[in-house]
């Protein structure tokens, strides 16, 4: 993101971020580890169109966002449309906590378009990942929250660098 | 009333709000529904989403609290910026509370929104 956050304070607002909203929004508890992900995936995505032109991907396995979903819908089972559904709700919330605490760290004020769903893994065209952070819950399976720059930034940066 | 285009916050919602005194008198999935239906439920308390497909949630609160002075709305959104709170005090809003929400931190918005 565009801001005066250093990427170590950024990356501790999306960590806090996405614990808190996971655990209330889902009932589960995710931690920082280095799970790797299955083969069956689910990615959400947001680009942000004003304060930052950056974006936000969360890849999980799919196992994840079912029981997530059937979590927070209180359903037994949950169908493809309601994990997409749950996804979308859930990554919504979970930008709009980060931009929250983004504004009060920078005082910019942020703004994202909806977000979209994508079965499998998904990287945004023109932009490259900056840092990722994976999780596993304690059924081992895992999410990986990755926060995308433009590609001509992070080739400036690793330049200068 | 709940007013919110979020399937996962009218659960959430009706968690948070069984045992307690209040009860989902109606959801309304968007501000236009929530405008229409305003008139027919008459709800002693509306909770309003500001983002939501088609008009957003601070113009429909508008427009129900120039129909109804005495609505007693509750703004709740994850965008918890300085001038979305300012707009919503303006139109007349009884409070602002931010996603994902607690129980305690909702009823006691609640609270002071009904006295």
């Amino acid at each position: 993101m565009n801001t005066a956050a250093t990427k170590e304070e950024l990356e501790q607002i999306l960590d806090q971020a996405l614990q808190d909203v996971t655990e209330r929004t889902a009932g589960v508890r995710l931690h920082q580890g280095d799970q790797p992900l299955g083969e069956d995936l689910c990615t959400v995505h947001i680009t942000f169109d004003k304060g930052f032109d950056t974006s936000l991907t969360l890849c999980a396995d799919t196992s994840l966002l079912a029981r997530m979903a059937r979590n927070s819908f209180h359903e037994n089972a949950v169908t493809p449309e309601d994990v997409e559904e749950f996804s979308k709700e859930y990554f919504n919330v979970l930008c709009g906590k980060i931009v929250g605490a983004m504004f009060q760290a920078t005082q910019v004020s942020a703004h994202f378009g909806t977000p979209v769903f994508y079965h499998g893994r998904y990287e945004p065209e023109g932009q490259e990942a900056q840092f990722i952070l994976t999780y596993s819950d304690e059924q081992r399976a895992g999410a990986q929250l990755i926060h995308h720059v433009p590609s001509t930034r992070k080739d400036k940066a690793d330049a200068a660098g | 009333m709940v007013v919110d285009d979020s399937r996962l916050v009218r659960v959430q919602m009706e968690d948070v709000l069984k045992g307690t005194d209040y009860e989902v008198a109606a959801h309304c999935r968007s501000g236009e529904e929530a405008i229409e239906r305003y008139a027919e439920v008459r709800p002693d308390l509306v909770t309003m989403d500001i983002i939501m497909q088609g008009m957003d949630g601070l113009d429909a609160a508008e427009i129900i609290l120039k129909k109804n002075p005495d609505a007693r709305i509750v703004m709740i959104s994850s965008l918890a910026y300085e001038d979305t709170f300012e707009r919503a005090k303006e139109i007349g809003a009884k409070g602002f509370v931010d996603k994902p929400f607690h129980q305690e931190q909702l009823l006691k918005v609640f609270e002071e929104a009904l006295t």
